[in-house]
């Protein structure tokens, strides 16, 4: 019972992120100085055209009554029309939807798979040369600008190599088994300029909880029993460390997704992030607004599978 | 981009070769306790390099004039290589881009310190009183975790698109969403600090809140602001690259992150590195300089990892 418990509490902290973050863009968007319906009435407007224009998107009503309008269309899954494209900003946005999760959901278990086993090595060798390689670039790679990790990466791996594509996310000529291919050699430099940005936290996170484990008292009971060092690091300690570990998941994905607008710019990959940049653009403010709700929704959806693992790990925290 | 990681962090700090605290023959450090923090830091060549960067940063930004001419007009070469003439090469419309680089630190120094300022005297109010003031503690400690779990960049682009780009948007906006981050950090460590019995007995002689505030808890907690401003700057400046490498920086000014816009835009990017490479190195030195500044004063305040001299 516990852990339904604890679920029902994350879900409606998540709820509640979602509302605050649909609530602080909608007035934002109201009250700024940058007049939404401007960007649309082109200057040749009559004042009558310019009133109908207003109206038909609902403009022109008391800021509280759009206020309820947009969350009862919100909830009906509706964000609105896009000022360029007269389509509705949903279905732009959801064909753009599926890459992003692909990029930041290849880089994020990237990022442990190589994050893991170098965390070990520096916990393990604490002082030595790997532990200072792994904390110096643990510093280095957080103070990266990602759209240079992408140029790099571009100029060495697409340009100069010629291993990878410089853009895009798949080939037009290609089907079947081969378009998985193509979709894989698309993903490669831009998932791995996420990678490079966030694995620092994650390494450093990682080394400083598998120290503190290592020296506890349980680890010291499997040494005295015989263990290796190595049943010792892998089976005890570690399981221990990743805990805390996970947490810091749910801490960078705001930043990660916030990485993805970048890094897609950079590759023309066809995601969210590169429909934002291509709205800026345009002045399209309900894709742009549409894009930011869908980015803190799917925030807010992995913090909470998240939790929740974090949960069925650690019965500590679903008693508490 | 604004969110700091301070498990790292406060990890690659504590992790400095720790100095047991062994003193030889019994001599004791001398000095108060910011002068030997001082001494300390200007023993460690990482902070002094990192410091004379940052410096050399400054007097880049300060004396931009002096050091080329604003980039303007169409020059002829387009898009050649770096030479004597055209240090860093020139652009897709022949402007020179050293000129541009040493221009941009001006708008990215300014944008930085700007809106580091902001974010701090915000998230310092706000991590202080939520510490201090049991009965804010809830609610500032909610509004602070919400603005820490949203995609931060994508709200700054909204804002930024919204509020029309210039050089005070990019200030306010980056301030507005940088200060959380700053809350968090100051208001975890001043909770040790208003239970200590030196605030108790502030109290007890009749100070007012404000008083005991200002003068015994901000202090406290005065080492950490310091470090958030260095941090915070070099976040805000990340922050202000990519929302002009975005097409949303000031159009009347120059800045990094615009260099790079043009050279993507342009198409310039893929076939001219030097484009891309010298803003980038720009950024780097940038950041990189103030984070090891940072860790450097951290290591250097820590009495258990600084080495103190002896007499």
């Amino acid at each position: 019972m516990a852990i339904l418990r604890f679920g029902s509490l994350r879900l409606l902290r998540g709820l509640l992120t979602l509302w605050f973050a649909v609530t602080v863009t909608f007035f934002l968007v109201r009250l700024l100085p940058g007049d939404p319906a401007l960007a649309v009435a082109s200057p040749t407007m009559t004042a009558d055209q310019r009133a109908k224009m207003l109206a038909d998107f609902g403009l022109d009503e008391p800021l509280l009554l759009q206020y309820v309008n947009y969350l009862a269309q919100l909830v009906q899954g509706n964000l609105g029309i896009s000022f360029r494209q007269s389509q509705p900003v949903l279905d732009i946005l959801l064909e753009r939807l599926p890459w992003t999760l692909m990029l930041t959901g290849s880089a994020l278990v990237l990022t442990l798979i190589i994050g893991l086993p170098l965390g070990v090595a520096a916990a393990t060798h604490k002082g030595g040369t790997i532990d200072r390689i792994v904390q110096i670039g643990g510093v280095v790679g957080q103070s990266l600008f990602v759209p240079t990790v992408g140029i790099a990466l571009l100029y060495a791996f697409g340009l100069g190599l010629g291993w990878f594509p410089i853009g895009g996310a798949i080939d037009s000529d290609v089907y079947g088994f081969e378009a998985y291919i193509s979709m894989a050699r698309h993903l490669v430099l831009p998932a791995l300029s996420l990678v490079l940005l966030q694995i620092g936290a994650y390494v450093l996170t990682l080394r400083t909880n598998l120290i503190d484990a290592l020296g506890e008292e349980y680890c010291n009971v499997a040494r005295a029993k015989g263990s290796s060092e190595r049943t010792v690091v892998w089976k005890h300690a570690l399981r221990n460390a990743l805990l805390p570990t996970t947490t810091l998941v749910g801490l960078q994905l705001g930043f990660l997704v916030g990485g993805a607008v970048l890094t897609e710019t950079i590759f023309a990959y066809p995601g969210i992030g590169r429909a934002i940049y291509e709205s800026v653009g345009q002045l399209d403010f309900p894709v742009m607004q549409g894009a930011f709700v869908l980015l803190a929704a799917t925030v807010v959806v992995a913090n909470f599978l998240t939790d929740m693992a974090y949960g069925f790990l650690d019965p500590r925290v679903r008693v508490s | 981009m604004s969110r700091s990681r301070p498990e790292g962090m406060s990890d690659a700090t504590s992790a400095a070769p720790a100095d047991p605290m062994v003193l030889p023959d019994g001599g004791a450090p001398y000095g108060s306790p910011r002068a030997r923090t001082w001494r300390a830091f200007r023993r460690n060549p990482l902070g002094t390099v990192s410091v004379a960067m940052l410096a050399l940063l400054v007097l880049v930004a300060v004396f931009a004039p002096l050091i080329a001419d604003y980039p303007s007009g169409y020059g002829t070469e387009v898009l050649s290589g770096p030479s004597a003439q055209h240090w860093f090469g020139t652009d897709n419309l022949g402007r020179d881009i050293f000129a541009q680089v040493v221009w941009g630190t001006r708008t990215s120094m300014v944008v930085g310190l700007g809106a580091a300022g902001l974010a701090i005297v915000l998230g310092v109010a706000v991590g202080v009183s939520g510490a201090y003031f049991k009965r804010l503690d809830t609610p500032l400690g909610m509004l602070v975790d919400l603005m820490l779990s949203l995609p931060v960049l994508p709200l700054m682009i909204l804002v930024a698109a919204l509020a029309g780009p210039s050089v005070s948007t990019l200030v306010v906006v980056i301030a507005a969403f940088s200060w959380p981050e700053v809350a968090r950090v100051v208001r975890s460590q001043a909770m040790p600090v208003v239970t200590l019995s030196y605030v108790d007995a502030a109290h007890v002689i009749g100070g007012s809140n404000r008083w005991v505030l200002f003068r015994h808890v901000l202090p406290a907690v005065s080492p950490v602001i310091t470090v958030s401003v260095v941090l915070t700057a070099s976040r805000a400046v990340l922050s202000e690259a990519g929302l002009s490498f975005l097409g949303l920086g000031d159009p009347s000014s120059w800045s990094w992150g615009a260099i790079l816009h043009n050279a993507q835009r342009s198409g310039a990017l893929s076939s001219s590195w030097w484009t891309a490479f010298f803003p980038s190195l720009a950024i780097l030195l940038l950041v990189v300089a103030a984070t090891l500044c940072a860790l450097a004063y951290n290591d250097a305040r820590n009495p258990r990892t600084r080495q103190d001299d002896h007499r």
